[in-house]
């Protein structure tokens, strides 16, 4: 499965969303589609996963990076619409303990409040 | 640039019946063609990565583990060592304890392994204990299959550790539940790693539940720590197949197994297209 991301920016942070499978063969694409807004400077990133239906290491590897320089640049990046498949995966691997998680993308835009 | 086939590692957790699901796993990379280039199994799941590497069929597989892990081989208890446990002095505690006897488990496990050895396996096979000495982490690759898998299965204050050579082994769930690390070591490209977290039961009943309690919150602990950390600090592509079942499948279910084996190649089958797509080509 390819992996399709397009992008929404507001005022209060960009929302990306990203649709399909995001493993070792996808993982660059989506680390790309994300640094352009990072580069750009706007490190307030929602991820919609709502679309996402598996992650392997190297899409766990993407979220972190993604993730460091956000922090590093006074942004975040957050995920919404964690599918089930998705979180246990997120879980297992330590993730939903350093990531901030959120029901749906309306949470997660809210979540970034002056 | 040439290209060379990627290599496929299976690491099959500690799980007990859950663990049938590797057979569910292996029946669907047997439908779509796709070859192990090597096994790794620790506790339960070494158990099936013995199995399924000495070269038998799914069926077989299944036949054997069913046979072998019933309630029959915890039926009778150790009681010198409980004992000993309680009274060290008067029934010379040997420093190693167990509530029950592993008679039957040692001979149904020789029933089934007997005399082989890692040598004989048509696909190489990686077993998984702790060192109940030093608490390391031992790779058996080699040697008597029997000793290794006793070892790997050592489930603490169940039954004892086992000497290999001159150490005492014990569970490998106690050092590396999911030991993805031993197949990037190995040189795997692509690893699917099927783990399950050790269940808790509703309500602790006896000691002996008590311990197998806190002994779960260590490894479902110990699970996500190392699980983390050898997906972000290796460029092996860990794929995780997480079958998903929808009951609890105690430690000797066995009338479970069929099910856990249909889990585990439905969770398999939602990855094979990936699988193939990266399988297909790879920088030599």
């Amino acid at each position: 499965m390819s992996l399709d991301v397009t992008a929404e920016v507001l005022e209060r942070a960009t929302i990306v969303r990203v649709v399909g499978s995001v493993d070792s063969l996808t993982a660059d694409a989506l680390s790309a589609a994300l640094q352009v807004h990072l580069d750009e400077g706007r490190a307030r990133l929602v991820g919609d996963l709502s679309g996402v239906q598996y992650t392997s290491s190297a899409g766990l590897r993407a979220i972190l990076g993604t993730m460091k320089a956000s922090r590093e640049q006074g942004g975040d990046l957050r995920l919404a619409g964690v599918s089930q498949g998705v979180h246990r995966i997120l879980d297992l691997a330590g993730f939903t303990s350093i990531l901030k998680l959120y029901p749906d993308v309306g949470a997660a835009v809210a979540s970034f409040a002056d | 640039m040439s290209h060379t086939r990627k290599r496929v590692a299976l690491v099959i957790g500690a799980g007990s019946v859950k663990c049938a699901a590797a057979l569910g796993l292996w029946k669907a990379l047997s439908r779509h063609g796709i070859e192990l280039d090597m096994v790794v199994g620790c506790s339960g799941g070494s158990l099936y990565a013995a199995v399924m590497a000495l070269g038998y069929d799914v069926d077989t597989c299944e036949r054997l583990t069913r046979e072998l892990w019933t309630r029959k081989i915890t039926e009778r208890r150790d009681i010198r060592s409980v004992l000993g446990g309680f009274l060290p002095r008067l029934f010379r505690f040997d420093g190693r304890f167990a509530t029950i006897d592993d008679r039957a488990l040692n001979e149904t496990l020789h029933g089934q392994f007997g005399a082989r050895r890692f040598d004989e396996a048509k696909i190489p096979l990686h077993v998984v204990a702790t060192d109940f000495e030093s608490g390391q982490k031992v790779v058996l690759s080699e040697g008597s299959i029997f000793d290794a898998v006793r070892a790997s299965v050592a489930i603490p204050y169940v039954w004892k550790p086992w000497q290999v050579g001159d150490r005492w082994l014990l569970d490998g769930c106690m050092s590396d539940p999911l030991p993805v690390d031993v197949a990037i070591r190995e040189g795997a490209h692509a690893i699917l790693a099927m783990g399950f977290e050790s269940p808790y039961p509703r309500r602790v009943k006896s000691a002996s539940r008590y311990a197998f309690h806190v002994s779960s919150i260590y490894t479902n602990n110990l699970l996500r720590a190392n699980y983390s950390f050898h997906n972000l600090a290796h460029h092996a592509e860990i794929i995780p197949i997480l079958p998903e079942f929808d009951r609890q499948i105690g430690l000797f279910d066995t009338d479970q197994i069929p099910y856990a084996i249909e889990e585990g190649a439905r969770a398999a089958e939602a990855q094979i297209p990936y699988l193939k797509r990266l399988l297909d080509v790879v920088p030599g």
